[in-house]
């Protein structure tokens, strides 16, 4: 009995568990390299600085399409988009100049919708959760008599990270002439 | 595959032959107990999520065999099948961590490197800013300038498209022995994404007129002294052989 088991250990090739530990082996080698792989792909900084731009620019544009679209019959629900998609001090001059400024359209009764052409980030500070956007805008504004005319404007933003969300907290037109300094 | 296992077939009969009478006592019972526990794992087996990869790679005993070697059936499946589960397990794993590595880089917000490689992005940005002033500029005394501007810059469809928008503007300025400058003033670099970018543009436009006679630039009517107009145009650029040349003039309809 002795000497058969021994025969059987050792004079026997054994191809098949051979074969599968060295699959084992490969397999675990591949899966620590993916799972390494995988985690570096997630902790990527540059990733993350790529996704709040992307955030940043979409929320930038998103925030400059609300602030140049309002319609005198849906004042109140444009105005608070106005208030939700603002920050800082431009926040408060919205909601400073909101009734004045509700009466001014209510009395013109025109229909603004803004389109944005095209946008891009131009700085961003993704520590301090700041950003600046250029914005390319069409608005077009329809008057009380239905005459409707569009405007180009080149906005110029800047964007403040509150609670997770970038919000505008500057906006104004890129000056024309004298300033350009390159 | 076959001719081996027939080879260790034959030498286990063989072996069971010559060790059958050498164990006069106990064989009968162990033999009686590991048959039983060849059934046991057999019936078991049926119904086990692993007995078909085990089955494949080991290669079923042969009915023969079985009462013949039962602690090698006994034996063997364990270490095969924690070896098969674990290559599966183990591939698997691969299979599905790489497959999300590859997701996670082939996001948009990835491969677009715009600000991401500040280098790159400012070294696009520079180059379209020149590129601007250069192509959207005429001197009517150096007609010849915006030609070779044209040249040096311009590739693929933007050829067209640049003639098109400065055709009306080099008659103009002909005919009112004008200067234009164009001086970009904001620019973003919306995407890079490899050897290919779209940059955002602003751009001041101003003419100075040397006739004396009323001027124009772009859409704006002008003083004589000279007068600014705002333009802004998204350009998309390609690198090529270390420069970045215009392959697209977008004027969003304008």
């Amino acid at each position: 009995m002795k000497r058969a088991v021994r025969l059987l250990g050792t004079g026997r090739p054994r191809p098949l568990p051979a074969l599968a530990l060295a699959l084992t082996l490969a397999a675990g080698g591949s899966a620590a390299w993916a799972g390494q792989d995988w985690y570096r792909a997630a902790h990527d900084e540059r990733a993350a600085y790529a996704a709040q731009r992307d955030a940043a620019l979409s929320a930038g544009e998103q925030a400059v399409q609300n602030l140049n679209t309002l319609d005198h019959r849906e004042l109140e629900q444009g105005l608070d988009l106005w208030e939700s998609s603002t920050t800082g001090e431009l926040h408060e001059q919205l909601a400073d100049g909101r009734d004045e400024f509700a009466a001014q359209v209510k009395e013109a009764k025109t229909v603004s919708t803004a389109r944005v052409l095209s946008g891009a980030v131009t700085e961003l500070d993704d520590r301090a959760g700041r950003a600046r956007v250029l914005v390319a805008l069409r608005v077009t504004v329809e008057a009380a008599d239905g005459a409707k005319t569009d405007k180009d404007s080149r906005m110029l933003g800047e964007l403040t990270r509150t609670g997770g969300r970038w919000k505008l907290s500057a906006l104004g037109q890129a000056p024309v002439g004298g300033t350009s300094t390159g | 595959m076959s001719t081996t296992r027939h080879h260790i077939n034959r030498q286990r009969r063989r072996q069971a032959r010559e060790t059958r009478p050498a164990a006069s006592a106990t064989v009968p019972e162990r033999a009686e107990d590991a048959e039983r526990a060849a059934a046991r794992g057999r019936t078991r087996g049926a119904t086990a999520v692993l007995e078909p990869t085990e089955a494949a790679t080991a290669g079923p005993p042969t009915t023969g065999d079985e009462p013949k070697a039962p602690s090698r059936v006994r034996r063997r499946p364990p270490l095969l099948v924690v070896l098969c589960a674990l290559t599966v397990l183990l591939g698997g794993f691969a299979g599905w961590a790489h497959a999300k590595a590859e997701g996670l880089r082939s996001e948009p917000a990835r491969s677009n490197t715009a600000l991401t490689d500040l280098a790159r992005t400012s070294e696009i940005k520079g180059q379209v800013a020149k590129a601007v002033n250069r192509l959207f500029s005429y001197d009517h005394t150096d007609p010849e300038a915006l030609d070779k501007a044209a040249e040096d810059l311009l590739t693929g469809k933007a050829v067209d498209r640049h003639r098109e928008l400065l055709a009306d503007v080099r008659e103009r300025a002909d005919a009112q022995k004008a200067v234009i400058t164009t001086t970009v003033t904001d620019s973003a670099v919306e995407r890079i994404d490899g050897d290919r970018a779209r940059v955002l543009v602003y751009a001041d436009q101003s003419s100075v007129a040397t006739s004396g006679k009323k001027t124009k630039a772009s859409e704006k009517t002008a003083q004589d002294e000279g007068v600014y107009a705002a333009a802004m145009l998204a350009v998309d650029v390609v690198h090529r052989d270390g420069r970045w040349l215009v392959s697209a003039l977008d004027t969003f309809g304008r």
